[in-house]
């Protein structure tokens, strides 16, 4: 990871549910780590790419990273303070500094609020002024994400997929946070749909400086984005390193078998269609 | 369940021919197509990949083809099964022929399976509808199904109820449901989509074994390219409810003519290629965001 203090460390994290063990009428209950012992840290300006597949405990622990859930076990570090337990104003100012895009860009946006209100809703929460006003900072923020500025006073029912993860961004953006946690915020997003967001993430990323959590299934999408990845199975961490690292040298079986079934399209085919487009472009030049 | 005589007649024709599909929704400011002049074919023992990202009308063209479009929606055109009209058919018509002549592989296997019904007897009453058997035959069908799909102990499984199954385990009964009966065709709308990336590579490995050991035709309807290309020998590109671009997978992957399906293939991110910025589909800072 990079060198000097990290922007945030998760250390040796837990959770853990009750669940009924032998359905639901037995009443027999059991207590399961979903997270267990989790520790990684995010550089500042670095995006960390935390995988695994479904139940792995990624969700759970991006949740206590943002304080969304309290955790049963370890700690959380911001600049090297302890964030874990603050309340009041502590954790008031934890949330202008770490904010979160979600999977399902409609659930996570108020349906009777419009776009203006939704954007700027956090800045309220922080009770932060705005310099230039908040008309200035929404059409500038529609902007950077690629909206159309004069669309603010629509509801999110009026956006597409892509675009109302492009609200959620925004939004996300508003209060500058030092870090963004991005839970499968691009899983449900089309292909071209999802090349721009990340994109969008990247390109705003090197404007900002904010770090990045991003939580995914999609390895080949981790791939486009990640600095850092951490390997996630049964609630444990299986391995952790830089991107090419775990891309080009995974040490566990688990990544391992986890890089082996993203299926590809034959390479044949892909060269073949390579060479056509390349002696495309060459003729009309 | 031995595989007995295949229903259709195995004359040379194609299995499924549509001609000129059109998939209509009366709304209030007037009717939409969703499926505009589609025609493709599936023969037997072959899988037609029908490709296309979100809205673009994969779901409606199958649920066109089973007879099962929602209220509000009409189909025109021509859906011909073993050289038979069914568009048109009437309801019953079209019951007789789903489940036995032809079955869906849906993606979300949760919400297709009844939780309050052990899978034997979703199994046996999908096996049922079009078999006149006694209950203990219809079991022993079922068993061989689960068995078939490769779940271990069917014999013990097949008193389970849903819950008590993976996500996989679960999209591999719904397989089992729709074999069953031995339909001459299956169509499968997005039927690992919802599933972890090794579950995936299982799921898509039994439907190949399976379709090579029952010579089914087959609809895999996916919005990812790599998978298309590893399941189908044809593949229909749609966009916007109309055909981009058709032809043989080899074809379409190695020399896509059309401008979509290149951007389409350019937009997906590799494990292999370098890492500059992912190509777009139309630029967004220009306004052609979706
Ligand atoms: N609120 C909860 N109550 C009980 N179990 C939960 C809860 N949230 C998550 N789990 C369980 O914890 C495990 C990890 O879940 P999650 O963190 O959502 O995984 P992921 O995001 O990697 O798919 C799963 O087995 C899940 O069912
Ligand atoms: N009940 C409905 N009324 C009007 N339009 C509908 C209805 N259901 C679906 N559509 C539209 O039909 C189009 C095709 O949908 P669908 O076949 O489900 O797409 P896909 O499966 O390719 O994602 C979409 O634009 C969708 O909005
Ligand atoms: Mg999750
Ligand atoms: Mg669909």
């Amino acid at each position: 990871m990079s060198a000097g203090e990290p922007l945030l460390e998760a250390r040796n994290l837990v959770k853990e549910f009750t669940t009924n063990t032998g359905g639901v009428l037995s009443g027999k209950k059991r207590a399961f780590r979903a997270v267990d012992d989790v520790s990684f840290a995010v550089g500042r300006a670095r995006t960390v790419a935390v995988v695994g597949e479904s139940g792995s405990g990624k969700s759970t622990t991006a949740r206590m990273v943002a304080r969304l859930m309290p955790a049963d076990g370890g700690s959380v570090l911001l600049d090297g303070e302890d964030v874990t337990h603050g309340t009041g104003a502590a954790l008031k100012h934890f949330r202008s500094q770490v904010q979160v895009v979600f999977q399902d860009p409609f659930s996570s946006l108020n349906p009777r609020h419009t776009v203006d209100r939704i954007i700027t809703a956090p800045l309220d929460y922080q009770g932060m002024g705005v310099p230039g006003g908040k008309r200035q900072l929404v059409k500038g923020l529609m902007e950077r994400v690629g909206l159309n500025p004069d669309h603010s006073g629509r509801y999110p029912s009026q956006f597409s997929g892509g675009q109302a993860q492009r609200i959620g961004i925004a939004r996300a953006l508003a209060v500058k946070p030092k870090l963004l946690i991005c839970d499968e915020a691009v899983s449900a997003l089309d292909v071209s749909v999802q090349a721009q967001v990340i994109n969008l993430f990247k390109s705003l990323q090197a404007e900002d400086g904010y770090s990045i959590i991003f939580i995914a299934h999609d390895l080949a999408v981790v791939r486009q984005i990640a600095h850092d990845v951490v390997v996630m199975n049964r609630g444990a961490v299986v391995e952790s390193g830089t991107r090419d690292e775990i891309f080009d040298n995974p040490t566990q079986p688990y990544t391992r078998s986890l890089l082996a079934a993203i299926p590809t399209i034959n390479p044949e085919w892909e060269a073949r269609r390579r060479v056509n487009e390349q002696r495309e472009r060459a003729a009309l030049t | 369940m031995n595989r007995t005589e295949s229903k259709a007649r195995d004359d040379g024709g194609a299995l499924l021919e549509v001609r000129g599909l059109t998939v209509t929704f009366g709304t209030p400011r007037g009717d939409v197509d969703v499926v505009r002049d589609l025609s493709f074919t599936v023969d037997r023992r072959q899988t037609l990949g029908i490709v296309g990202e979100s809205g673009s009308g994969k779901s409606m063209t199958s649920l066109a083809v089973m007879g099962l479009l929602p209220k509000g929606a009409t189909a025109s055109g021509s859906i011909r099964l073993d050289g038979v009209e069914i568009l048109g058919k009437s309801d019953a018509a079209l019951r007789k022929l789903r489940g036995n002549s032809m079955a869906m592989v849906f993606q979300d296997p949760l919400s297709s399976l009844n939780p309050y019904y052990t899978v034997g007897l979703q199994i046996t009453e999908a096996y049922r509808a079009h078999h006149n058997v006694s209950r203990k035959a219809a079991r022993a069908v079922a068993i061989e199904a689960l068995d078939r799909v490769r779940i271990k102990d069917p014999h013990l499984r097949i008193d389970h109820y849903p819950h008590q199954f993976s996500g996989g385990m679960r999209q591999r009964i719904m397989i089992a449901i729709a074999l069953c009966c031995e339909p001459d065709l299956v169509i499968a709308d997005e039927p690992t989509t919802a599933l972890d990336v090794t579950v995936q590579a299982q799921i898509l490995e039994l439907m190949a074994d399976l379709q090579a050991e029952t010579g089914t035709g087959m609809i895999f309807i996916t919005h990812d390219l790599a998978v298309v290309s590893q399941v189908a020998q044809d593949v229909v590109v749609m966009n916007g409810g109309v055909q981009v671009e058709a032809g043989s997978t080899e074809q379409i992957f190695s020399a896509p003519q059309h401008d979509y399906t290149r951007a389409l293939l350019a937009a997906i991110p590799r494990l292999d290629d370098d890492l500059e910025e992912l190509k777009m589909v139309g630029d967004f800072r220009t306004g052609a965001t979706r």
